[in-house]
């Protein structure tokens, strides 16, 4: 298997463009959704920029490792991305590693998304540091019994092979085991990218928030890189959820008619997770911090279902 | 339209599977009014089988059970039930014996249960494991049912184990039991909460608590 230079740079733009245009959606979705006009969708790429241009503010206690942490973190969500089918099989870095290596990336750039809040030595940055690790360490072995369900059935960790296999006729769509791997990722993807029953993403109250917390030293382009990659690191749990479970769609060949299609349905499907995502977090409400660790219990206890099932009915 | 045997059961497969991540959802959830709308979804997923399942085998009598159970449970008895909540004031949080984590690793230990015990009827009648869903649901519900301490969380736990019944005789005969007998465990059930309901304004005025476990007092 050989590396196709078209095939990465157009999931890279793919992944830099729609990133920040599905944290829009979401957040204007929400607003409208509550009665208020809310940002304009487009608002994340006008941040983004914003913070890009601005000068940076770096306190005399941070240590390399403050500077270090953005680049790391939206780095490892870009290669994270590559490694995701999105639009067609295989993924332009599926050669580099599968479900494990995915799982391993995105703790890395968690890692030191914590670092960085830890560096400047804050007492809010040193406290989301630590929620996120405590809420991460229940949520990602749930995601990984999650993965492991379609693994099995799918005969491969490789996320290029399983959603291969879901185009296969002997796939069952949706199958009882799938529906229960899927409402535990649900709930991992709700904690991993910092929604309402876990964290509240618009609020700067401090005993409340988690991703927030970390970020608060970060300004100027550290800052744009830190939102950037957490938006990227959102569509990739997202992309992994829809094209692992709903695998509707996807360009098993390179023609462009398959792969317009492909996008196009890609496209929907994210609006339609989206939309869930928005339904989830207006009719929650935030759980108390301790209360957290009962959902992600509830999703790992699901996913452990989930997996032992498909033993059970073999 | 005629639709294949294989899309309809696997669509009741699906719903069913639906029902099971619901009663999980509502083993681990502590907020009240969100138990009563899980209940209320899984009891639309429920009037959902029924309907497929009328479809495919075509028995008229279970599609009005399905509209019933769309009527009663996914309508009325979780407006009811708010109304309740609302009235009587008591606090949003429910406050189970066990500690939801726990609880929940019971459940899966019991969903396994369901399904192992009802593996020999499912090779044997339908094919497929929604028997086993409907008893892991019952099983849970029984759990749910004397986990909670409160009146009417009980009575919501009684009504999901109720659900599981119904998806038995279902999943079992594919049209379900007989018309009146279904009619008749309704209306029980129905009649059930109504009395709960209005246990729950006696046992308020009496004890100032809907706890349950109030009730060892009465001892003479």
């Amino acid at each position: 298997m050989k590396l196709d230079p078209a095939a990465i740079l157009l999931q890279l733009l793919l992944l830099l463009a729609l990133a920040p245009f599905v944290s829009g959606c979401i957040k204007n979705w929400k607003a409208k959704l509550q009665n208020r006009r809310g940002p304009r969708i487009w608002q994340p790429y006008a941040d983004i920029f914003k913070f890009l241009r601005k000068d940076m503010v770096i306190s005399e206690h941070a240590s390399w490792v403050f500077s270090f942490a953005p680049y790391v973190v939206f780095i490892s969500a870009l290669l994270v991305g590559l490694m995701v089918p999105m639009i067609s099989v295989p993924a332009p870095l599926s050669l580099f590693g599968g479900a494990l290596a995915v799982i391993g990336l995105l703790a890395l750039g968690r890692f030191f998304l914590a670092l960085g809040g830890l560096d400047p030595g804050s007492a809010f940055g040193g406290m989301g540091s630590s929620r996120e690790m405590t809420i991460s360490a229940i949520a990602e072995p749930a995601m990984m019994l999650a993965i492991f369900t379609v693994a099995i059935t799918a005969g491969s960790t490789d996320l290029s092979q399983i959603v291969r296999a879901t185009q296969g006729p002997t796939w069952k769509l949706l199958d009882p085991t799938h529906v229960m791997a899927f409402a535990a990722l649900f709930i991992v993807l709700l904690a991993e990218t910092g929604r309402i029953p876990v964290d509240n993403p618009a609020t700067h109250l401090e005993l409340t928030m988690i991703h927030e917390a970390m970020l608060l030293e970060y300004s100027g382009r550290y800052l744009a890189l830190m939102e950037w990659g957490a938006s990227i690191r959102q569509l990739v749990l997202m992309t992994l959820l829809v094209n692992v479970f709903l695998p509707f769609g996807i360009a098993v060949s390179a023609s462009p008619a398959a792969v317009g299609t492909a996008l196009l349905a890609y496209t929907i499907k994210l609006l339609v997770l989206s939309a869930a995502v928005v339904v989830t977090e207006t009719t929650n409400a935030k759980l108390r911090l301790f209360r957290v660790p009962d959902l992600l219990s509830a999703a790992f206890v699901l996913a452990t279902l989930a997996l032992l099932s498909t033993f059970l009915f073999q | 339209m005629p639709a294949s045997p294989q899309l309809n059961l696997q669509l009741i497969t699906l719903l069913a599977a639906g029902m099971l991540v619901l009663q999980l959802l509502m083993v681990a959830q502590r907020q009240l009014l969100t138990n009563i709308r899980l209940f209320a979804i899984q009891s639309l997923l429920l009037a959902g089988i029924a309907g497929v399942s009328a479809f495919s085998n075509h028995a008229p009598h279970v599609y009005f059970m399905a509209a019933l159970t769309f009527g009663g449970k996914v309508l009325f008895l979780p407006w009811f039930l708010r109304r309740l909540v609302r009235q009587i004031g008591i606090g949003q949080e429910m406050h189970p014996w066990i500690n939801p984590p726990t609880s929940m690793l019971i459940c899966g230990g019991l969903t396994l249960l369901g399904y192992l015990v009802a593996r020999p009827l499912t090779t044997a009648v339908s094919g497929t494991n929604t028997f086993g869903v409907a008893m892991a649901l019952v099983l849970t519900g029984f759990f749910l049912l004397i986990n909670r301490r409160r009146a009417l969380t009980q009575v919501l736990a009684l009504l999901s184990a109720e659900n599981g019944l119904f998806l038995a005789a279902i999943s079992l005969t594919g049209q379900g039991m007989p018309l009146v007998v279904e009619l008749g465990v309704f209306f029980d059930l129905f009649i059930a909460v109504m009395v709960v309901g209005i246990l729950v304004f006696r046992i308020r005025a009496t004890f100032a608590t809907t706890d349950v476990h109030q009730l060892n007092r009465l001892k003479g």
